[in-house]
């Protein structure tokens, strides 16, 4: 049995008692095999007494429910984790940010409060999933499409709550950015609504996101100042058609004016999210591999003899797929002057026509759509990447953990983090870890993503090569200013501490608020490094 | 009247009794619904994966090279303890599965559906 930090077993069995009474004895898990659902299953500290578990987990089937239990927790001083589904894997899962915390699960707060197709919006609970969400769209007929993410069994709550992203038009694809009004259980207990939810008599929740005064919605996400309990988000009207477009562009120089072009369409609105990639980088799996180890053999190779294995190879350097929703008139006009501009300023640019479809497609073709996300349609294929296959048969990781930092949109930034992450694996000795062409990630419009993947295991010698090559990427990439977004529990403290402009005034500016709003510091203790005063560590 | 109390309390009980019967119709119900996006049986084809693109069906192809059926609902050998492990416990990059998720009743459905072959 875990115990809460600073909690006699007297008072956690009181307080068990107490939520017990508030939601009902089937909904409070307190024995050893039910917390044990609640472990991370990704965990980087699988079967380590830094693992992160549950002390009990409690499921509230309504906001009442959710005062009841933050009242209690308030009087005997136990720390709660709220989670929607709980599927936030690779960042922590259903497990707490600390150890021995009561999960509040509220996977049972399950429902669709509201879909509508004019206004273009929905209000959901947290244990709404974006299977939920989307079936409830279709057997309806609503001509509504979803941005969703790769894993499709979140909750668009959760998801936007951890700055989660899809693959849409960038004013969508941006969870966070996309939600329009929420409604809060506070950590004394108290309700509040954002925006226009504030106002009893108005029916503009979900219409309009600031209402008046400051907007304080962004205290909500990746943070520990109250349990969101309802969220509106701004829903895509289905467009007439889908088309796509793949671009190639001959040399490894031309990322920059491509990157540009690309840019310029999605800036104006234009595109959905842009998929880079690499021919010449791709064979480097297949029948170009001893070329490019031949490339890779004296350490990063020069410009120059990039730009000479690229013509050797006949293969392009770059692709990036376009993917344009909307009428047919304007998609397919959208690529005529895609191609155009691209064309203008990029010498040897081709083009390939890719699919066209009316939306939405038909449900009997769902099944066997592929990239289903890019058409507002959840699934899990994603996690093909990393379940048992032909590259890992013998020995599959049993999860990952993602690292990935924020650089500018920009060819060299990219190439140079390229470079310093192949030199990072070097250092430690691991086998070689990228070459001269890194595609980007392009869910945020406005920046590139980059990094790495590292394997979890169930095994604490295996998670500990993984824990250090984790830190030491992460290290040396905040040394040239390129830092994540989101990361796992094990590593919020690492993450915020790059955020240090002017001795951390960040950080310290979070801490005055967490101190003023939760003084009992229950909700998720050290969530994004902010902890309650009695758990700060002392800065140098 | 007490012939018909009777009679009521014999609809109920059959009700109770079929209510704590794990139900093959539900259990498949919830199969589709949690497990048949990784483990179905129709995949498409997908650019960056190929054919194989349901991260269970496909693990399990690479696992059992045609030994066994890499889809679940084509297996005549799973038992009720392996089910219920693997779900309430994860495997490889399959994570636990909460009871608030699938409760103790909805997995026993599972059960009954997975195993019908066995019964028969």
């Amino acid at each position: 049995m875990v115990l809460p930090p600073n909690v006699s077993e007297a008072d956690f069995n009181a307080a068990l008692n107490e939520f017990r009474s508030a939601v009902g004895p089937t909904w409070v898990f307190s024995s050893d095999e039910d917390v044990a659902l609640y472990r991370d299953s990704y965990s980087i500290n699988w079967g380590e007494p830094e693992e992160r578990v549950a002390s009990a987990a409690v499921a509230p089937a309504k906001v009442e429910e959710v005062q009841q239990v933050v009242r209690v927790a308030n009087r005997y001083r136990i720390p709660l984790y709220p989670i929607s589904t709980g599927r936030n894997l690779t960042y922590g899962g259903s497990a707490p940010n600390m150890r021995g915390s009561v999960v509040v699960d509220l996977k049972r707060m399950n429902r669709i409060l509201e879909v509508d197709e004019k206004r273009a919006f929905a209000l959901v609970e947290p244990g709404v999933s974006y299977f939920d969400l989307y079936h409830y769209i279709r057997e309806r007929n609503l001509k509504l499409m979803l941005d969703v993410p790769d894993p499709g069994w979140g909750s668009p709550m959760g998801n936007s709550l951890d700055h989660g992203a899809g693959y849409t038009m960038a004013a969508f694809r941006d969870h966070f950015s996309s939600h329009c009004g929420m409604e809060v259980v506070t950590p004394d207990g108290d309700l509040i609504r954002t925006g226009m939810g504030a106002v009893p008599n108005s029916d503009s929740w979900q219409d309009f996101h600031y209402g008046a005064g400051p907007n304080v919605d962004g205290l909500f996400a990746q943070s520990n100042f109250g349990i969101v309990t309802k969220m509106g988000f701004w829903l895509m009207p289905m467009p007439e058609a889908f088309l796509s477009g793949t671009v190639t562009v001959p040399r490894h120089q031309d990322l920059d004016p491509l990157v540009y072009e690309v840019s310029y369409l999605e800036d104006l609105g234009l595109t959905g999210m842009p998929q880079y990639g690499s021919p010449v980088g791709q064979a480097a799996f297949g029948p170009g591999a001893a070329a490019m180890a031949s490339l890779m053999q004296n350490g990063w190779p020069s410009a120059e003899a990039i730009e000479n294995f690229v013509t050797a190879q006949r293969r392009p350097a770059w692709s990036v797929q376009l993917y344009f929703y909307g009428p047919e008139e304007t998609v397919r006009a959208t690529w005529q002057a895609a191609k155009r501009r691209i064309g203008k300023a990029i010498g040897g640019a081709s083009f390939q026509d890719g699919e066209f479809m009316t939306l939405p497609i038909p449900k009997e073709k769902e099944p066997t759509q592929s990239d289903k996300p890019r058409l507002g349609i959840p699934a899990l294929e994603v996690f093909n990447m990393v379940a048992r296959n032909a590259r890992n048969a013998s020995d599959p990781p049993d999860g990952h953990a993602d690292l990935f930092v924020t650089i500018p949109r920009k060819a060299s930034a990219l190439f140079e983090s390229a470079r310093v992450l192949y030199e990072t694996y070097k250092e430690l000795g691991l086998p070689a870890q990228g070459n001269p062409f890194p595609t980007p990630f392009t869910y945020y419009s406005r920046c590139f993503w980059t990094g790495t993947t590292v394997p979890t295991w169930r095994d604490p010698a295996k998670n500990a090569r993984s824990r250090a090559l984790f830190e030491k990427v992460m290290n040396r990439c905040a040394e040239h200013g390129w830092v994540g977004y989101r990361t796992s529990p094990a590593f919020q403290d690492l993450l915020i501490s790059k955020y240090s402009f002017n001795n951390n005034s960040l950080l310290r500016f979070q801490e005055k608020l967490k101190d003023s709003i939760d003084p009992n510091g229950i909700i998720s203790p050290g969530r994004y490094g902010i902890w309650p005063a009695n758990m700060r560590k002392k800065r140098a | 009247m007490r012939q018909i109390l009777l009679l009521l309390l014999a609809v109920e009980f059959g009700n109770y009794l079929l209510a704590q019967t794990p139900s093959e119709t539900n259990g498949k119900a919830v199969f589709d619904k949690w497990c048949a996006p990784c483990h179905g049986a129709v995949a498409p084809k997908n650019v960056m994966f190929g054919t194989g693109a349901l991260a269970g069906t496909s693990a399990l192809a690479v696992k059992y090279k045609g030994k066994l059926p890499a889809v679940l609902e084509e297996r005549t050998d799973l038992t009720p303890v392996m089910i219920k492990s693997v779900v309430r416990h994860g495997l490889f990059g399959m994570p636990i599965t909460r009871k608030t998720e699938i409760s103790d009743a909805e997995l026993e459905d599972v059960v009954a559906y997975l195993t019908r072959s066995r019964k028969k």
